[in-house]
């Protein structure tokens, strides 16, 4: 405790020294800015009226009601009224997504199904960066720590977005986007402490280092404690994470701007791992500390050329480490893409581009699991067109597109899809879709895993793995989907989409014959499986959500998602995602600058992974409460209360462990100063 | 990849919208629209082009005869797609100028325009400006635009957007043709100004 405290004073004094250091630049900053604060735009004198910032807005972007896609947003007023603290604990607020927390620093996240602590089939990208691991290919939610009050929204596509995402968008695409240094001007310095999250602290600071060149750059520091498991055991899985990074965005005018950006990041993750030995022969639970770190730089440039067309090219690295004692696997990236919109005539938008990655892994073998080969060197290539046909102005309009991809795994795929957008009304909107989309095996499955080994009474050890096979294949997608949105009043609107998902060449470990095995040492039995596409099956379901507000200072939000899956011949996957999902969400505007805000979700019972088995995981229902108070306009005290209804509960299991850790009810307080 | 411009995901309203905007807003229904904390967010071009046309009334003088009485109304007519949606009526609802209230039109593409006291000519217009501008010219109409043809065939006011904010370009010769008088302190803040004050 007194440590923290004292940490906390360092932090001040850095901050008033630095802000000694950076005065000269606030100034400057402030004589460029003429637009009033806060005045009405009404009261404004012409002075100020020809000096307002307006938001550009381009004759290509429609509304998200105009969406021949199930999209939805989280905004930064939804994360920072919820008091969310991390990617996926932002993510609950999507209708029809399925997120779980496994243990104090892993989550698994999915939409339409499929979710595990590996779930593959979203595609998730950081500014245009994609945080998606070849190796596991899934995503390390632990690793992906972002500055929560700098993101300007978070874009959730449910469904498949291939044909522009490419391969891996299978299910969903999550775009998660942080302001422009243009909008995170001044300094901020946030700190919160909780029963949970104890402490996270925050600092940021954006100025002006030329006209029209903007930056921040900005510092974070958590520290999560510990969960327990429900025997009541210590999960070993307390978490410390360090970030630093920056953003310069160039923005001369709305024809060319610039962003540079950048970050780092070093931190500590514990899990409890099965730790699996021939000899002796047997699985026991040990404590495993993983260090993580990693480093990216982003660059990207957009050129408008009129309304109706732009150019973007982009270009990234991104390095990542993982160790956990025994070995450091580790991951190079560079990605260029281009993406080029224009418009042929009155009828048609055209969006084509293309893309080249490269991508370099090293894993290090382990007993548990052993890559084949240990290094690779990958190299994904992509082009991809998608046309916007007006079939009559404002009323319907025909989107037809595919991407081509070349991957050095299963070579050429090809992701098409068309949806159909109707307005019958200014106020409704009748979409349909029909995409396929692949899902590139993972590193993974061309390896071999040892999952388990035991020493009968009498005879050879026996061991229990999953086989690679370089011959397995990419897994397809074909997607159906409907869609129906009506804004009745300006304060109540309804959106329902439903989806038909027909699933083939799923990969799934096969059992074959037992053998015996000779290395390595001791000679063994084998009891073994092989990943072969072997599964297919069909899901669908439905997502509804309502938006209503009552009075000018109450939204209220609530949405419900059934899903139904079936696969064969092993079904033990149609139970990881729960069949039905139902959340409301409160937001009261009090008088005195104050807000209480809340959320209720109700999720069906599962059954997950745990250890080399399946555990049953009930369903539950889980109220967060959350108050907000702006006593003077640069500061916010926040209040928040989470898992009220149970001391404690189960969300997800894992493979890695039989152990289950067990979310318990927390608190947390938040200050935010900006200055 | 990044595409921030996918034409049919870009939701580009800031998600904090105050109360004056939020009524000018279709987008109040999305989530966390209209919470009145945080963040200031940037008004858009419309919203600002409608307190404009609001306050030209003003700072522009017409000839007696464009009013029929001393407390006729002031007569703003849209001629095109309409881009101001609630802003322009919420604005003008109750308010004054010199004594008169604000009347908006929706004028149909072949109406004639001499009713009017300020016509706004959208973009969607652009082709038939010649037309338009040819019969509004020489009538006492304040004509305001927001495009290269409009300000090419004459009009008197054009919106430019240079740099995100919106400017004003004027032609005094056109507002000389059509007998109405510019005031000074309008002039000042324009960015050009075309033909010679008086």
């Amino acid at each position: 405790m007194f440590q923290q405290l004292s940490f906390g004073k360092w932090i001040l004094r850095g901050l008033v020294a630095g802000l000694v250091l950076l005065a000269p630049v606030v100034e400057a900053a402030d004589t460029n800015q003429v637009s009033p604060p806060s005045a009405d735009l009404e009261n404004l004198t012409l002075e100020q009226l020809v000096n307002v910032q307006v938001t550009s807005v381009s004759k290509k972007e429609t509304d998200l009601f105009a969406s021949p896609a199930a999209i939805s947003v989280v905004t930064q007023d939804d994360i920072r009224r919820m008091g969310a603290t991390s990617i996926p604990e932002a993510l609950r607020m999507v209708p029809g997504m399925d997120v779980a927390q496994i243990t104090g620093n892993e989550w698994a996240v999915s939409a339409r199904g499929f979710n595990s602590e590996y779930a593959s089939s979203l595609l998730v990208l950081i500014d245009g960066r994609t945080v998606y691991t070849p190796g596991s290919s899934g995503v390390f939610w632990d690793a992906q720590d972002v500055v929560m009050e700098d993101l300007d929204r978070i874009e959730v596509i449910r469904g498949p977005g291939a044909t522009l995402w490419g391969a891996n968008a299978v299910n969903g695409v999550i775009n998660i986007t942080t302001k422009s240094a243009k909008d995170t001007q001044g300094g901020l310095v946030s700190a919160s402490y909780g029963t949970e999250d104890q402490p996270i602290t925050t600092v940021r600071y954006g100025g002006q280092l030329a006209t029209n060149l903007y930056y921040r750059v900005y510092g974070k520091y958590s520290d999560h404690p510990g969960l327990e498991s429900s025997t009541g055991s210590s999960t070993a899985d307390s978490s410390t994470s360090l970030l630093g990074g920056f953003r310069l965005d160039y923005e001369p005018a709305t024809q060319n701007t610039f962003t540079l950006q950048g970050n780092y990041y070093s931190g500590t993750a514990g899990r409890e791992v099965n730790d699996v030995t021939l000899v002796p022969a047997a699985v026991r639970i040990i404590d495993n500390r993983e260090d993580n770190s990693g480093g990216n730089i982003l660059g990207r440039w957009t050129r408008a050329f009129s309304d109706e067309s732009q150019l973007t090219l982009q270009m990234y690295f991104d390095h990542t480490r993982q160790g956990d004692g025994v070995g450091e696997a580790m991951l190079d990236t560079f990605d260029i893409d281009l993406q080029h919109q224009f418009a042929i005539g009155t009828r048609n938008d055209i969006v084509w581009g293309g893309g080249y990655r490269d991508t370099e892994a090293k894993n290090p073998p382990s007993f548990f699991l052993t890559f084949a080969p240990e290094s690779q060197n990958l190299q994904l290539g992509n082009v991809f067109v998608q046309d916007d046909i007006t079939l009559a102005r404002d009323r319907l309009h025909l989107t037809l597109g595919s991407k081509l991809e070349h991957n050095d795994l299963t070579g050429f795929e090809l992701q098409p899809s068309a949806r159909l957008l109707w307005t019958p009304t200014r106020r409704q909107t009748v979409w349909a879709s029909v995409s396929r989309a692949t899902q590139t095996p993972s590193l993974a499955e061309y390896g071999r895993f040892n999952v388990a080994a035991a020493q009968p009474p009498s005879g050879p050890p026996v061991l229990v793995s999953v086989l690679g096979n370089p011959n397995v294949q990419a897994e397809t997608l074909l997607a159906y989907e409907v869609g129906y949105r009506i804004e009745p009043t300006k304060r109540l609107s309804f959106d329902v989409t439903a989806f038909y998902n027909v699933y083939g060449r799923v990969a799934e470990p096969v059992s074959i014959p037992t053998t015996f095995e000779t290395s390595p040492a001791p000679p063994h039995v084998l009891v073994a499986s092989r990943w072969e596409n072997a599964e297919s099956g069909d899901t669908y379901g439905t997502e509804l959500s309502v938006q209503w507000q009552p009075v000018e200072c109450w939204r209220l939000t609530a949405s419900y998602s059934f899903l139904h899956m079936q696969l064969q011949p092993d079904a033990s996957a149609d139970l990881s995602s729960p069949q039905q999902q139902f959340q409301i969400r409160s937001c009261l505007d009090l008088r005195r600058n104050v807000e209480f805000n809340g959320a209720l979700y109700y999720t069906d019972r599962i059954a997950t992974k745990s250890g080399s088995g399946m555990v049953p995981i009930d369903s539950c229902v889980k109220l967060d409460l959350g108050l907000t108070w702006r006593p003077i306009k640069s500061l916010e005290i926040g209040l928040w209360g989470k898992n009220l209804l149970q001391d404690q509960h189960a969300e997800f299991g894992s493979q890695e462990s039989a152990l289950i850790t067990e979310i318990p009810r927390s608190v947390m307080g938040k200050i935010t100063w900006h200055f | 990849m990044y595409k921030p411009d996918f034409p049919w995901s870009n939701l580009r309203a800031g998600s904090l919208l105050r109360p004056f905007l939020a009524l000018a807003s279709f987008l109040a229904f999305l989530p966390g629209a209209d919470s009145g904390f945080g963040q200031e967010p940037s008004p858009s071009k419309y919203q600002v082009e409608a307190v404009f046309l609001f306050n030209f009334a003003r700072y522009v003088e017409w000839p007696a005869a464009a009013f029929p009485a001393t407390n006729a109304p002031i007569i703003i007519g849209v001629m095109g797609t309409d881009p101001f949606g609630d802003s322009l009526p919420h604005l003008i609802e109750g308010k004054m100028v010199n004594g008169r209230p604000f009347l908006i039109k929706h004028l149909a593409a072949d109406s004639a325009v001499g009713n009017c006291h300020i016509l706004f000519v959208s973009h969607s217009e652009a082709s038939r400006m010649s037309a338009i501008l040819g019969q509004a010219g020489a009538l006492p109409v304040l004509t305001v635009g927001e495009d290269e043809s409009f300000a090419r065939n004459g009009g008197i006011i054009n919106f430019v957007l240079k740099n995100d904010k919106v400017r004003l370009e004027i032609d005094l010769a056109a507002a000389r043709k059509a007998g109405v008088a510019i005031s000074s302190k309008l002039l000042a803040v324009a960015d050009v100004v075309k033909g010679k004050p008086e």
